[in-house]
């Protein structure tokens, strides 16, 4: 097999193989035209009717399109000073957390690659295992923790409960981008006199970078997307969007909540189309093997 | 180095939960004094520790009943999940080509949509104005049964939401595997089907036991879907949780129904990692 | 096991929008050790695939002993593959390796037992039955690979380039391995390889492809000794490649330089001239062209010679014992001449 073809093997999005070209059976083709439509309704599907219905004035069933067209359900909410509070809040506090997680992330990533020290393991472990206890009942515990640190309803407290959901992307994924850097390019540089710090810097840092920009998109949508945290400790005066969401959909008209879902939703998409490539890679498997 | 996020997590989780836990056992002194002194229907500690708040759970019939909904609920969203990314991830690998790509960008949509908007999508689609009735009453079935605010659409969300995870995680590990290994088995006069069951799948247990122990993790604490999409009873226990803290204002019956799932997650978070171990072991002998 | 022929007629594949193998033609006979030699990029291995099932032609068939096999799929031919990487299944010991085929055909777990015990034992491996493929040799490895392959008892074996994963004394002893089993078993064998060496020490007949076609199909012997176009003339052994003239003498090479060839009466013919380093005659003051020695490179037993005559550059092979001043006498003893690519004669004529 030729260096091309093995180099295809490794990405998830094939690429054009040579196959062999049997004249593929009248029957598999049905199949899996099939496989594919039921694949696009499942995972599509909801996703149109929510945003067809933000752009409906009205829609009665069992009609399949609204009855009515309108632009009025998005008037409503840019001119509604609450709905608009809780994007900008939003845009405040996901860049903000994760500034903060990758400021004490990424250096401990940077030891759990390069030094092998011991309970290494067992504490990247238990950072991916304290995922494991349920949010809710953190959150409830942590009410009472926040309470007695006056924390509740404050900024920070709420920059905290968002941290904690980014802590593992920051941590697991950096380490992985850093071990993939070959030590003999840091090697390489101190050979030729370049300080720790510098080497870091210079050589360690770029080459680390596709990898820790993944996990910094990661964790800004882990952050902005957060709810349940929020909700329980920054009402009333913090109300993000997805906070919101939650009494939108019980309060408001379903266009409203339609609207608010793709404003909502805008970011997910537009950085995890960034970052795809990335995640999409093959090595995907080997970033969640414990070594 | 590695102090500042090991102690933001052992500050506000490690502390946190050790604290929970402590206060389902009836100590409600010292941190749990607040959350105490807000709260009904408390056990309380006299000395030492009382499972009395356990008990009471354990023996609420409707309490057994969430438990039983979310254990077999997430059961069958693994099942589903795993069933659907092998036959994603193989179709993938032994097929290539245009539709190939289309399945896989549409495997993982999910990823790009936060929680919420997907529950929320879900549970509009599948309700009694969704699309489904929708099509069904315009093809002439006018009592098509509705799925939304079931745990059948609880499980179809879960699923929803994970399928990215597996397709990803399942896709990786058959593509780790060369082409050559592939076309020995066909060689030697395996049909396809054979090669799946006799080469592909046994190289790629410990991908499908990731998928598996993650999406059972997910599912077992998850709240955001069965609360948007789910039954008002029974519920899965991450929303229990919440009912009995906000509605009952039980705070302590609510860290309760926590540990329990913790402890469900925990077990098969050993299980993950039991297998991690299992194949590093292995891996003199397996190449 | 009765041998089968295989044929191949007129098969053509284009990958990648370039055609790898061009209406080619192949005709193996029974029990024969065939090796597809040519550079990289040649079509080699994707014939050799398209003999094996794994790609579909675009057009032609494959024929195996009569029967055309071209729209079977791999596990349908009668064809067995060792592949380049082995493709050794990690996850299974080598006797489950071997018996893998035999299950999947519903035989009896004795009869398994039984045949692969025995093929192991003709390829040396008894003693690994129950080994792990990461705990044993390359080398091993493919003996296993091999085992695989013939204990399904095919009608054709095929090898992609079996040896090159191997060191370089190993590959000597496997590839003579190879020959005596497929002597033994009879068996037709293709076997795809880079390296002429290979093909030369074992085959029964090699084809020298370029390009996506067969440029020459013959023995050893009459593939040294007569290359039928110029490609395999400098594929096969060294050669001396010079455009020219003949003078009814010998040759006028394009600086004018002049050559005699004893043999070569013919007269003003323009041709590409092929002649190998030991019919190049080198002696002290004897007829021939003045040339300059530039080089001389100790080769064990022999001599290699770098000479200049006029513009040219000359290689010649002589024994190790000759002793000759830097100015010497050039001529040619046996010419291959060449129009557009094809021999049109060599001197002397006829392979014996």
């Amino acid at each position: 097999m030729s260096a091309v073809e093995q180099g295809a093997l490794h990405a998830a999005a094939p690429a054009a193989r040579p196959k062999t070209a049997r004249r593929v059976p009248l029957v598999a083709r049905a199949l899996e035209t099939l496989l594919v439509i039921c694949l696009f309704l499942f995972m599509l599907g909801p996703l149109i009717w929510l945003a067809v219905r933000a752009f409906a004035a009205v829609w009665f069933f069992p009609r399949m399109l609204p009855n009515s067209w309108s632009l009025e359900w998005w008037r409503t909410v840019f001119d509604s000073p609450q709905f608009m509070h809780s994007v900008r809040l939003s845009f405040e506090f996901a860049p903000t957390v994760t500034i903060i997680s990758a400021a004490i992330c990424i250096p401990a990533a940077y030891a759990f690659s390069r030094y092998r020290f011991p309970g290494r393991r067992t504490l990247l472990i238990s950072l991916f295992a304290t995922n494991a206890f349920p949010k809710f009942g953190l959150y409830v515990s942590m009410a009472g923790f926040f309470y007695s640190l006056n924390l509740m309803g404050k900024f920070l407290g709420v920059v905290i409960v968002q941290l904690i959901g980014t802590i593992v992307f920051m941590t697991w994924i950096p380490t992985a981008a850093f071990s993939a850097v070959p030590r003999s390019l840091e090697d390489a540089a101190r050979d030729v006199g370049a300080g720790p710090l510098r080497v870091f810097f210079r050589v360690t840092f770029p080459l680390a970078a596709p990898g820790i920009l993944v996990a910094i998109i990661l964790s800004f949508l882990a952050a902005f997307d957060e709810a349940q945290g929020t909700f329980l400790v920054g009402v009333p005066n913090y109300i993000t969007m997805p906070t919101q969401m939650y009494t939108l959909v019980i309060d408001y008209p379903q266009q409203v909540a339609a609207v608010f879902s793709i404003l909502l939703a805008i970011p997910s998409v537009v950085l995890m189309g960034f970052a795809r490539k990335h995640v999409m890679g093959g090595r995907l498997a080997e970033g969640f093997q414990i070594r | 180095m590695v102090l500042p996020p090991v102690g933001v997590v052992a500050a506000f989780i490690g502390f946190p939960v050790v604290a929970a836990i402590a206060y389902t056992l009836g100590k409600t002194g010292g941190p749990n004094s607040m959350v105490a002194s807000l709260a009904q229907h408390q056990h309380v500690a006299k000395h030492g520790v009382t499972l009395a708040a356990y008990r009471e759970m354990l023996g609420d019939h409707q309490v057994l009943g969430d438990l039983w909904a979310t254990v077999w609920v997430t059961v069958v969203a693994v099942l589903i999940v795993l069933a659907m990314s092998w036959t994603i991830a193989l179709y993938l690998r032994l097929r290539g080509g245009k539709i190939a790509a289309l399945l896989s960008g549409l495997s993982v949509v999910p990823l790009f949509i936060p929680v919420v908007i997907a529950s929320y999508a879900l549970v509009t689609f599948y309700s009694v104005d969704g699309f489904v009735r929708t099509v069904a009453y315009n093809l002439g079935y006018h009592s098509f049964p509705t799925v939304g605010y079931t745990l059948t659409a609880v499980v179809i969300g879960e699923v929803w939401v994970n399928v990215p995870f597996g397709v990803l995680m399942l896709s990786s590990g058959l593509n780790g595997v060369p082409d050559s290994l592939i076309e020995a088995s066909r060689d030697a006069g395996a049909s396809l089907s054979r090669t799946v069951r006799s080469v592909l799948f046994p190289l790629n247990v410990i991908p499908t036991v990731i998928v598996a122990t993650f999406t059972a993790i997910y599912v077992l604490g998850s709240f955001t879907v069965p609360y948007l999409v789910g039954p008002s009873a029974p519920n899965l226990l991450g929303v229990s949780m919440s009912n009995y803290f906000s509605s009952f204002n039980q705070p302590q019956q609510s860290e309760v129904l926590a540990v329990i799932v913790f402890v469900l997650a925990a077990g098969i978070g050993a299980v993950y990692v039991w297998a991690n171990v299992r194949a590093s072991r292995r891996a003199g002998q397996v190449a | 096991m009765t041998a089968a022929g295989l044929n191949i007629e007129s098969v053509s594949k284009d990958l990648g929008g370039r055609t790898i193998v061009d209406s080619l033609e192949l005709e193996v006979e029974a029990g024969e050790l065939t090796c597809l030699l040519g550079p990289s990029g040649c079509g080699k291995t994707t014939t050799l695939r398209m003999i094996g099932g794994f790609l579909h032609p675009d057009a032609g068939r494959v024929l195996i002993d009569g029967q055309d096999v071209t729209g079977l799929a791999p596990e349908r031919r009668p064809t067995a593959m060792v592949f380049q990487s082995y493709a050794l299944w990690p996850h299974m010991t080598v006797f489950k390796n071997v018996a893998f085929g035999l299950r999947l055909r519903k035989l009896p777990r004795s009869e398994v037992t039984e045949r692969v015990e025995r093929i192991l034992e003709l390829v040396g491996l008894t003693h690994h039955l129950h080994s792990y493929p990461a705990r044993i040799s390359g080398g091993e490895q493919q003996r296993v690979a091999l085992a695989r392959a013939l204990v399904l008892e095919p009608k054709v074996l095929l090898l992609d380039e079996p040896l090159s994963n191997l060191d370089a004394k190993l590959r000597v002893r496997v590839r003579e391995d190879i020959r005596e089993i497929q002597q033994r078993i009879g068996i037709t064998t293709v076997f795809v390889t880079h390296d002429q060496d290979e093909a030369l020490s074992i085959s029964d007949r090699i084809a020298v492809m370029s390009g996506g076609r067969v440029e020459q199909y013959a023995a050893a012997r009459e593939l040294y000794r007569e290359p039928a176009t110029t490609f395999v003339a400098g594929f096969v052994g060294a050669m001396n490649v010079y455009t020219g003239t003949t003078t009814g003498e010998g040759i006028e090479l394009a600086d004018g330089t002049r050559i005699p060839c004893a043999e070569l009466t013919a007269t003003g013919g323009e041709f590409t001239f092929g002649v190998r380093p030991e019919d190049v005659q080198v002696t002290a003051d004897g007829r021939g062209a003045d040339a300059t020695v530039v080089r001389e490179v100790p080769r064990g037993h022999y001599k290699e010679l770098v000479l200049a005559a006029g513009e040219n550059e000359l290689r010649a092979f002589v024994g190790s014992d000759m002793r000759l001043p830097e100015r010497v006498r050039v001529s040619f003893g046996r010419v291959l001449c060449y129009r557009e690519g094809v021999l049109q004669h060599a001197t002397p004529a006829a392979v014996e």
